[in-house]
């Protein structure tokens, strides 16, 4: 197989892949299972029930419903709704870099002015859902600005 | 980016609305690009030209800042 064809079967590849959106009907069920996660994860912790592993499931869940909602095509989906849809990852990507960049930051400056727990690491479900949820508000603003 | 998709579309009495069912758009898209808030693509400008029946350089023009 030569260069060219190497090339152009790896920008055919990303090209499809880049094009995956799910139907627009995934977003409700993306939406309600998000709803329901963040719900139950409130209701555990509110009841003193939450457990370890009730945790680690509804956390992931949740993320697989963000993520769903991020996936699905919008009711009228045509170009300008993907071309905000890109602005909205970009600027979701790049405010979970900092994000993760300045928490380690936050955790030593509480650590000194309020004599707090020293925390030196933050959970990746914290910058995925931050940035999964940034996105979604993102691209919705947009939408409604556009 | 300036364009008179506006004009275009007085001339053949089109709303937002039945302009972007013929080229298969939102009517949102349409009022954006009016405003100059969105560059279409080229082959939506090129839909505009087919269904404007003028060269796409006749409503799309280049301004200043371009």
């Amino acid at each position: 197989m030569g260069l060219k064809n190497i090339q152009e079967c790896e920008r055919n590849k990303i090209e499809r892949w880049a094009a995956f959106q799910l139907e627009h009907k995934w977003k409700r069920f993306g939406i309600l299972l998000s709803v329901l996660c963040l719900v139950l994860l409130m209701l555990l912790k509110l009841m003193d029930l939450n457990t370890l592993e009730s945790s680690f499931v509804l956390k992931r869940v949740l993320l697989i419903g963000l993520l769903v909602i991020s996936l699905s095509k919008d009711k009228e989906e045509d170009e300008m709704i993907v071309s905000l849809r890109a602005k909205s990852f970009t600027l979701a990507f790049v405010l979970a870099v900092v994000y993760s960049l300045v928490q380690p930051l936050v955790n030593v400056l509480v650590f000194y002015l309020i004599k707090g727990d020293m925390t030196d690491s933050f959970s990746y479900f914290q910058v995925l859902s931050f940035m999964l949820m940034l996105q979604i508000m993102f691209f919705e603003v947009l939408k409604r600005n556009r | 980016m300036e364009n008179t998709i506006k004009v275009e579309r007085a001339i053949l009495n089109l709303t937002q609305d039945e302009l972007a069912k013929k080229i298969g758009v939102s009517r949102q898209t349409i009022n954006s690009i009016e405003a100059n808030r969105y560059v279409p693509s080229t082959v939506l400008a090129l839909k505009l030209s087919e269904l404007f029946q003028k060269p796409v350089n006749d409503f799309f023009k280049l301004s200043s800042d371009d």
